[in-house]
């Protein structure tokens, strides 16, 4: 249980390259905190400094208050899991999960109560005396997690722990860390490529690119208010669609214009472009297959798009559209209210009505990538 | 299964049969060839009718004064003097042997790569080079003659670091997230060499110490440097072959055969325990050597 505080944090590799460009971000006690980016974006490579794994190359690590940089990963107090567990494969589960204690010189009948205790809250009492090659990916990553449990550290550290998993055990174990979570009661930060696992865990989420934070926010805010391109596209499934419009200002009021329809802006909006003096300028529109209204009968704010594919998700249909400007946007429909005849309509080649609603609508800077409107 | 496939088959089948046959008489002959000489020597370390060299190879009278003999020459002492620069040699070699591959395979500082090209251009020189130059370091320290075995121990655990490679190899299989979560719960590098690496590493371990082992109980060359004009810093190799020239052949010569049953004896014991290991630490090594 403790504050983790990153200052300028850098990590330079010996061949000049940087990983990790000037790192700030302040963690709270018992926080959730996710790093999420594609690989290479120096998400892990911040972790195993936290960890003491790598050397820190400039700037401050601090755990609850002290500088760590140069301490040895055993005088940090942090607990880690490995994507590939990790586990020592010539150690039973229980000897697996009692290293670090035994380590600690913990009596034994302690590390029995411990050990016994972080197994039952796991589930895998019975896979004590096992061999970690006797046992399924989930029970590893179980044990893997136990043998962090057990140590009580300030600091919970995560690297891709689920990644390894097949995508129904995925969801299973996404749900026993977050029920995990709420009994451990510290602080947690963890890594991991996916945006569904960074939205579902974390409190906040720490977006990188190239060694950069592009953004830092609750999952609510890295969704609804994206502060540039990169977590525009990042963060949402499918991924957000981005079109090339026109912005035009007539007073203090904004409207967007593509292909062939131009749409008013909401007053928020555009009180912030006011603010921002915007003028008239090219934008790239983004809007989130979620938030895209089909209509099935033309309308004059509605874009007309041919459907190229139509998925049948179950709950929803995803379809992939394309524009009069050859551009593709995807679309996200609930069935539930579908007719017979528009279900039937939806098919290959056919023609579809789009229309943008003002308040889900983004709009970025095609030169700097950053938004006009959020953040 | 048509008359025709079932003779397609039965052909297959004998020329298997064949082929299998020739390849075990060919290993037999192999065996039979590689294993004369051991017996012979077998043999004649229990021939006691004449103690020089003969024309024969069954003795004609059996029984074991050579191996009774040999208690009464320096053999006992000679037997001593290897087993402890073995023994020595082994222990102190296997641990720096370990503690090095262990560094160069887990630790990344400046100059790593030139050391290993270093010592591997160092290893190709023969041993033999430095023996002059040894010799006068030893005899200064008053480590030759009756001295010699504490001298021998000296000179081979020297350069036993250089010899990491199949080691070093070896750890380098072993994931490196294992030393990382050892790390992270609590253990410094030696315990994370000593409770997590060596147990996993038990071939290599093994296949280190027989190797160590075995050079010091072979070794005749430098033996016979250091120890020369003395009985008492002799090892068995240099004391046994010295009954082999002309004033002692025809008296020692059955007392030599029983001495080298003796020294093969203890190394095959251990090879038969150990052999499983010894192979698999060979290759396990080469995989990633």
């Amino acid at each position: 249980m403790a504050s983790v505080k990153l200052t300028d944090v850098k990590k330079v590799y010996d061949n000049n390259v940087t990983a990790v460009h000037d790192f700030n971000l302040e963690i709270q006690d018992k926080e959730f905190i996710v790093f999420v980016g594609p690989s290479g974006c120096g998400k892990s490579t911040t972790l195993r400094m936290i960890a003491g794994l790598e050397d820190i190359s400039g700037g401050t690590l601090e755990i609850d208050g002290q500088v760590v940089n140069d301490l040895q990963p055993k005088d940090r107090d942090i607990a880690m899991v490995f994507q590939n567990y990790a586990l020592y494969p010539h150690m039973t589960v229980y000897d697996n999960i009692a290293f670090s204690l035994r380590l600690k010189k913990v009596p034994e009948d302690e590390v029995y109560e411990r050990v016994t205790n972080a197994a039952q809250i796991l589930g895998i009492t019975e896979y004590l005396t096992r061999k970690p090659r006797a046992l399924s990916g989930g029970q590893r990553q179980r044990v893997a997690i136990g043998r962090a449990m057990v140590r009580n550290a300030k600091v919970f550290l995560m690297d891709e722990p689920l990644s390894n998993l097949d995508a129904k055990l995925r969801n299973q174990m996404r749900a026993e860390i977050i029920q995990l979570r709420h009994k451990l009661e510290t602080t947690f930060i963890y890594v991991t490529h996916d945006q569904t696992e960074a939205m579902t865990l974390g409190d906040r989420i720490v977006i990188m690119r190239d060694g950069v934070i592009e953004q830092v926010g609750t999952p609510q805010e890295v969704f609804d208010t994206p502060v540039n391109l990169f977590v525009a596209g990042f963060i949402g499934s499918p991924q957000m669609n981005f079109l090339k419009a026109s912005l035009q200002r007539s007073g203090d009021a904004y409207s967007v214009s593509l292909l062939g329809v131009t749409l008013p802006l909401n007053p928020d909006q555009n009180a912030v472009l006011a603010r921002k003096n915007a003028g008239d300028q090219q934008v790239i529109l983004g809007i989130r297959p979620e938030h895209t209204a089909v209509l099935f009968a033309p309308d004059e704010n509605a874009i007309e798009c041919t459907i190229d594919v139509n998925e049948m998700m179950g709950s929803e249909l995803h379809l992939h559209l394309t524009d009069k400007n050859g551009d593709n946007i995807i679309v996200r429909l609930p069935t539930m209210d579908l007719t017979q005849e528009q279900r039937r309509s939806l098919s290959y080649g056919s023609r579809l009505f789009i229309s943008f609603p003002a308040k889900a609508m983004h709009l970025f800077d095609p030169g700097t990538e950053k938004s006009l409107i959020d953040g | 299964m048509s008359e025709a496939t079932a003779k397609r088959h039965m052909g297959l089948r004998a020329s298997r049969t064949v082929s299998n046959t020739l390849i075990h008489v060919l290993l037999i002959v192999i065996s039979i060839i590689w294993l004369i000489p051991f017996v012979c020597i077998v043999l004649q370390s229990f021939r006691v009718e004449n103690t020089g060299p003969v024309g024969y190879i069954i003795p004609h009278q059996w029984g074991t004064g050579n191996y009774t003999r040999l208690f009464q020459t320096d053999f006992p002492r000679w037997y001593t003097n290897t087993f402890i620069a073995a023994l020595a040699t082994a222990a102190l070699q296997t641990v720096i042997v370990l503690c090095m591959s262990y560094t160069l395979s887990r630790f990344r500082f400046k100059m790593r790569q030139p050391l290993m090209r270093f010592m591997l251009i160092l290893g190709m020189f023969p041993g033999m080079l430095s023996m002059i130059i040894l010799y006068r370091v030893l005899k200064d320290l008053g480590l030759t003659q009756a001295n010699a075995v504490p001298g021998l121990i000296l000179v081979y655990v020297a350069s036993s670091g250089m010899g990491y490679y199949v080691s070093k190899g070896f750890f380098d299989t072993i994931p490196m997230s294992l030393d990382e979560a050892a790390r992270v719960d609590g253990a410094t590098r030696a315990k994370i060499l000593y409770k997590i690496i060596l147990p996993l590493s038990k071939p290599i371990v093994i296949y280190t110490i027989l190797t160590a082992f075995m050079g010091p109980w072979g070794d005749y060359v430098f033996a016979r440097y250091i120890a020369f004009g003395t009985s008492a810093g002799k090892n068995v190799a240099v004391g046994l072959y010295d009954w082999l020239n002309k004033d002692q052949i025809s008296n020692c010569y059955t007392m030599f055969c029983a001495g080298g049953v003796l020294v093969a004896l203890p190394v095959t014991i251990l090879f038969l325990f150990l052999q499983k290991y010894y192979v698999e630490g060979v290759t396990g090594g080469a995989v990633k050597g």
